[in-house]
């Protein structure tokens, strides 16, 4: 029995709520899913066109929710203007606030590259969308055919910060051993991809006609991703549990007797190992699976690190309890964050010729077959 | 966090038997500047009873929302065979010398005045909640009432008018020293000249302005104990 008993303290409540969870879930999916479209778009592979425009979507669709769920985060939406008005660039979040508008806007500036071609071809006579399209391919420019790697060039860019400034941000927080390990922003980074590849073969399932090469491709790629993420947790368990650095020792210490965190452990090394036997077991008809099982490992593991780091306590014994609240700062959040994306995918694919982005060289045939269809669609 | 048991309690009975430590304790540098005055606490541990009159008067004082807390006695029972004691360690914000709250605050809402205490610009506050994390001493939290960070700020509406902290000036045990360490002839400093202090997690590197007078090592940092039997929630309170 221990010989000091906790009589009276205080419990500090989770400050970092779901939203920050859903936010740097769908900023990370958002930045994989870009970084899949670069060899179809921007390096010109042929054989990645189906899964580059696919990548478009899923990189729009959680490019635009993400914000929503940062700034939700502030509990006064309106408050963000301060980020610009008044930033302490000693911050990496005061970073944060610009590396987000350049990476999201960049994506658009990257998403109209690879659409105008689909977008010019429309037929102007077959309906209003038809129209629509053409004008927003700005007719009246010239081809700039050199915008499309310019923009990919810049968003590769301000993904890259995205990816840095999420991992620092707290990585820096010294106060949580559990956060301060350079292996988070890594795993932050493999995970991301693993859940944007996992996206991919979702969306695969979802938009027909389906692709068996690439789903076996993609798959592949998804083992590939999953072993990264379990062997930088196994670096960090390792640098714990041999006693190669005192603070991923303590870090370890803090959880290593709780049997959820243990239970927590399990089941992220299940999420992570299953779909990548699953992948490599049976490439061909599984992405779905493989995919869902990916996207709920990387959601998984921010939800761990935030919502399980916070339960932590600093100073007090034990650990404190979160419950999950029903409203808008807990469950709500939640599927209203998976509402929002399930809108934005279902627009997105109406109201866009996806089918037909990429190079202009790549997208006129392309365009061909799909062009005078999308309108009457919609 | 290792201490032999002899040791802990040596420190234990020290404390309650109202002694203070030896006298060859090192005065703390301050970088505050010269002619003003660098605002700090002392917590005699042995003089304090756990009444948490300084967490009620600390609530009153400045509207502390319900289930929040600027300070608190954190209230420790300590078993060896069939002796008990308790140890009271009361808990606030450092206001340290090398905030952490500060570089992180994306706007430059948390700042250190020139006098050390530490405070929220609850107009330029974002809620971003970034300090809150920061803190190592869990002294910050988001007020539900503003969504905005909120902390100990000594009392410095108190202070500014030439008054205690409110916690200082409830305590019936006088366990709170408030006063000021850059003059060598203030309570504090001759307090901390002539008693062996600590601070709350040293290897943090945050240089504490308030110290402890009587506390054991094993206070110091996370406490490894049986978890507390009942502790306020904002959660519980809503579902009552």
């Amino acid at each position: 029995m221990n010989p000091v008993v906790e009589v009276l303290n205080v419990t500090r409540e989770a400050a970092w709520l779901p939203w920050a969870v859903q936010y740097f879930f769908l900023i990370g999916l958002s930045v994989g899913c870009f970084l899949l479209t670069l060899p179809g778009f921007a390096l010109g592979r042929p054989a990645w066109l189906r899964l580059a425009r696919l990548a478009l979507i899923g990189a729009l669709v959680c490019g635009f929710a993400a914000p929503v769920a940062l700034l939700a985060d502030l509990h006064q939406p309106g408050r963000f203007w301060r980020f610009y008005a008044h930033p302490n660039l000693h911050s990496w979040m005061a970073w944060g606030a610009f590396f987000i508008p350049g990476y999201v806007g960049g994506l658009c500036l990257y998403a109209w590259a690879a659409l105008r071609p689909g977008l010019a071809a429309a037929p102007a006579r077959v309906s209003l969308l038809g129209r629509a399209w053409r004008l927003a391919a700005l007719p009246w420019l010239p081809r700039m055919p050199r915008l499309l790697p310019l923009a990919a060039a810049w968003t590769t860019g301000f993904a890259a910060l995205v990816l840095l400034y999420t991992g620092m941000e707290v990585m820096v927080v010294r106060a949580r051993p559990l956060w301060n390990t350079p292996f988070l922003p890594v795993q932050f980074a493999v995970t991301a991809l693993a859940g944007a590849i996992g996206l991919v073969l979702v969306l695969d399932r979802l938009l027909p006609p389906r692709d068996r090469g690439m789903e076996v491709a993609l798959n592949r790629l998804l083992a590939l991703s999953l072993a990264a993420t379990l062997a930088v947790g196994g670096a960090w368990l390792a640098t714990g549990l041999l006693g190669l650095d005192a603070a991923h020792a303590a870090a370890l210490a803090s959880v290593a007797g709780s049997p959820e965190w243990r239970f927590a452990a399990l089941w992220a090394g299940l999420a992570a190992a299953v779909p990548a036997a699953l992948a490599l077991w049976r490439p061909a008809g599984t992405g779905w699976l493989s995919g869902l099982i990916a996207l709920h490992a990387a959601w998984m593991f921010r939800w761990t690190v935030f919502i399980g780091g916070q339960t932590v306590p600093k100073s007090g014994a034990g650990f404190y309890a979160y419950h999950l609240p029903l409203g808008h700062d807990g469950l709500l959040g939640i599927l209203g964050t998976g509402g929002l994306c399930l809108f934005l995918l279902i627009a997105l694919t109406a109201l866009l010729p996806w089918e037909a982005a990429g190079p202009a060289r790549a997208a006129a045939p392309a365009a061909a077959p799909v062009a005078p269809a999308a309108p009457g669609r919609a | 966090m290792s201490v032999s048991r002899r040791s802990f309690f040596s420190g234990l009975s020290a404390s309650l038997g109202g002694m203070v430590g030896a006298a060859e304790a090192a005065t703390p540098e301050l970088r505050a500047p010269a002619g003003g005055p660098r605002w700090g606490m002392v917590v005699d541990t042995a003089r304090c009873i756990g009444c948490q009159a300084c967490t009620v008067s600390c609530i009153m004082e400045n509207a502390v929302p319900e289930d929040s807390f600027r300070t608190i006695v954190s209230t420790y029972e300590v078993r060896e065979g069939d002796r008990a004691a308790m140890v009271m360690l009361p808990r606030l914000c450092n206001h340290c010398e090398e905030p952490p709250c500060i570089p992180v605050c994306p706007v430059g809402a948390t700042y250190q005045r020139a006098d050390g205490i530490v405070v929220v610009n609850a107009d330029a506050c974002v809620g971003c909640a970034y300090c809150v994390q920061a803190c190592p001493y869990d002294a910050r939290f988001i007020n539900h009432e503003t969504q905005k960070a909120d902390k100990c700020t000594f009392c410095a509406h108190r202070v500014d008018a030439g008054l205690l902290p409110g916690c200082v000036e409830s305590c019936v045990g006088g366990a709170r020293i408030f006063g000021d360490l850059n003059d060598p002839g203030s309570t504090v400093s001759r307090l901390l000249a002539q008693n062996e202090s600590k601070v709350l997690k040293p290897e943090m590197e945050t240089g504490p302005r308030v110290f402890y007078l009587g506390l054991d090592d094993a206070f110091l940092g996370k406490v490894e104990a049986e978890p507390t039997l009942w502790h306020p929630s904002h959660g519980q309170e809503a579902q009552s």
